[in-house]
């Protein structure tokens, strides 16, 4: 008689148990990565966050004016920080500054000074305003103290002339600042409509649908 | 005790196998030791630390503000435990600790390439030492965002810019890293749990494979022992008389370093104050400044769209670049290798091409760092705007070939000197006879 091995029809137990802990295994690691959906949590749009449209005034966003109107005759050829104050549903003012990204500059020039590219209809007596966020990485930027007149970002050294539309004068920004058109309201500052280029860390698609919103919040 | 504990855990046999460790006798063979006590130190400080801090954003009056404006919870904690009894010290022992022990890493790993033992056997542990200074740099930096100071905050907008500009999926991998869009109520938390668990968790295994692989592998031995004992371990036994001088180097170290703390502050979050809406000037430390100047020399007209991705300056400044200076580093010990278990510790001069690399490599990482002085050396009319980042790319460019073609020069020099030398003597002592 010879003597023969039988093949086994069916898969060993070695292998049947490795598969079966394997299956077991990954099926629960797929399931642990659902835990994972929970580190990005969904943003909400609030009135508070929605950047600045037409008909928002502008306010001191630091110093003792902290949170009033701004009073356009101490406006200076210096950046004064502003906020866009908008209204709620209930038609309660409010202001947007939980979006560090609404943080907004102003000067006054001589109006001869503003040259292009700014855009001068949207500027009124000299009154100019800009995003005030480097576009670079989102700093805030500030007063050049070594070249005055110009603005310097202290994170990455872009540097922007605020009388020719804060176009790029140095640094390595991309883009230059975005403007926001103004019209003089009072003794106050008006927003006519939104920046003319989205802010910093925002592309145009999200830019278009963050206006969207602030429109119906 | 000691028989007590064997009989019950056979501690001899971990006294066999580990405790009787031999360790080379040579000053740069404390530089990894160094990196280890200040990793303990850290860990010390930073529990007590931990234990009076406060992760969240929430905004409370400041302790250090008669008119209670409000700050982040984060910072005032941080003001509170500034006033308390070593407080301050405690944070500024902290911080230069970690910039110590990423600079006695850097030095151990020098020592590593220069001597040549990443080569075979212990490629494994050259890279476990590059993951323990990538994630030792990242701690770094999640550390000193926590104060959510003025200077911290605007740290990490950069670092979730930075993690933004990732082509395709830079958004989503900013929000899922750090808590939704900056600055989300869940930004300091999140980074609070990388800095204190995560991090500090992946430190300390990958620090512990790092130890099991160089007792289980050897140290290289130093060239001495070639001739004290060919193909013999020199060295001396862990207990007890490496443990000696440990404690003694760990001693006068972390005391060299309270010194410091205390006469030098570092990160004076009260000086920062509370974020607001205008950016301080930031570097990063020194470790990270030439990732820093890349960003600031590298044009923003750097950008293009490629299949519906954004690749910018930023992508390409701060994750191509250090990406592939990292991937460099790792794939050293692929590029030059030996057929043969690496013994001894090797003469630096003997390789002029390694270490004339390496302290190329090391210039142009110096002037990409000058480079994050950019702001600076333009206000003091070094550079003129115009031509600054001109100047620093050539420079980056020329003066490590320049350093290269120098240190080729001097080793040829001095190994022709040794070589004159030897055959001096060989003259000499036939006259002799």
């Amino acid at each position: 008689m010879t003597k023969y091995r039988r093949a086994d029809p069916e898969i060993s137990r070695r292998k049947f148990i490795n598969v079966a802990l394997g299956t077991a295994g990954a099926v629960g690691g797929l399931g642990l990565v659902t835990a994972l959906a929970g580190v990005r949590p969904p943003i909400r749009i609030t009135a508070s966050k929605v950047p600045a449209i037409a008909g928002d005034i502008l306010v001191y966003a630091e110093g003792p004016d902290a949170g009033k109107p701004i009073d356009i005759s101490k406006l200076n050829d210096k950046l004064t920080h502003a906020w866009p104050q908008g209204k709620d549903k209930t038609g309660a003012p409010v202001v947007r500054k939980d979006e560090p990204n609404n943080l907004l500059m102003v000067f006054k020039f001589a109006e001869a000074e503003l040259v292009a590219p700014t855009d001068l209809k949207a500027t009124d007596k000299g009154v100019v305003a800009y995003s005030g966020i480097c576009m670079h990485l989102g700093c805030q930027v500030g007063n050049n103290a070594s070249k005055p007149g110009t603005l310097l970002c202290p994170c990455h050294s872009g540097a922007y002339d605020p009388r020719a539309g804060c176009k790029v004068i140095g640094g390595p920004p991309p883009k230059p600042l975005s403007q926001l058109p103004i019209k003089i309201d009072g003794t106050g500052l008006a927003a006519t409509g939104p920046l003319n280029a989205p802010y910093y860390g925002s592309t145009e698609s999200d830019w278009a649908s963050l206006l969207e919103e602030a429109k119906t919040i | 005790m000691n028989q007590w504990l064997d009989e019950r855990l056979h501690i001899s046999r971990l006294n066999d196998k580990f405790l009787r460790k031999a360790f080379p006798v040579h000053h740069s063979f404390f530089l990894g030791e160094i990196t280890l006590f200040s990793l303990i130190v850290l860990i010390l400080t930073g529990v007590l630390l931990a234990l009076s801090y406060e992760p969240s954003g929430v905004l409370v009056k400041n302790p250090m503000d008669p008119m209670g404006s409000l700050v982040p919870a984060a910072y005032a904690s941080i003001m509170n435990i500034n006033a308390m009894p070593f407080g301050d010290m405690l944070r500024r022992i902290h911080h230069w600790m970690a910039n110590l022990m990423m600079g006695a890493g850097l030095m151990h790993m020098m020592r590593i390439y220069f001597t040549g033992a990443y080569k075979k056997p212990r490629e494994i542990n050259w890279w476990i030492g590059l993951l323990l200074i990538v994630f030792t740099a990242l701690t770094a930096v999640t550390g000193y965002s926590l104060p959510f100071d003025n200077f911290a905050s605007t740290t990490l907008k950069v670092v979730v810019g930075i993690a933004s500009s990732i082509p395709w999926v830079g958004e989503w991998i900013g929000q899922a890293a750090f808590a939704g869009k900056f600055p989300s109520s869940g930004l300091i938390p999140r980074v609070y749990g990388y800095h204190i668990m995560l991090l500090p968790g992946i430190l300390l295994a990958l620090t512990g494979a790092h130890m099991l692989l160089m007792i289980k592998q050897k140290h290289t031995q130093p060239r001495y022992a070639k001739e004290l004992a060919y193909k013999k371990i020199v060295g001396v036994p862990l207990i007890t008389q490496q443990t000696p001088i440990m404690l003694m180097l760990a001693l006068l170290f972390t005391g060299l370093v309270i010194l410091f703390a205390a006469f030098i502050p570092v990160h004076p979050s009260e000086v920062f104050g509370p974020p607001g809406n205008s950016s301080p000037i930031v570097k990063p430390d020194f470790y990270l400044l030439w990732v820093f100047g890349i960003l600031a020399i590298l044009p923003g007209s750097l950008e293009f769209n490629f299949l519906g991705g954004v690749f910018n300056a930023e992508f390409f400044g701060a994750i191509v670049t250090p990406g592939v200076v990292i991937g460099l580093l790792f794939a050293v010990p692929l590029i030059d290798r030996s057929s043969e278990n690496q013994y001894y510790a090797e003469n630096p001069t003997d390789y002029p091409v390694r270490l004339a690399i390496g302290i190329a490599f090391f210039m142009m990482i110096a002037v990409f760092s000058v480079a994050g002085y950019r702001p600076e050396l333009v206000q003091s009319n070094i550079l003129k705007e115009s031509n600054a980042n001109t100047i620093l790319w050539i420079s980056a460019v020329v003066l490590p070939a320049l350093t290269y073609f120098a240190v080729i020069g001097i080793v040829r020099g001095i190994r022709k000197f040794r070589e004159t030398d030897q055959r001096e003597m060989l003259a000499a002592a036939a006259a002799d006879d």
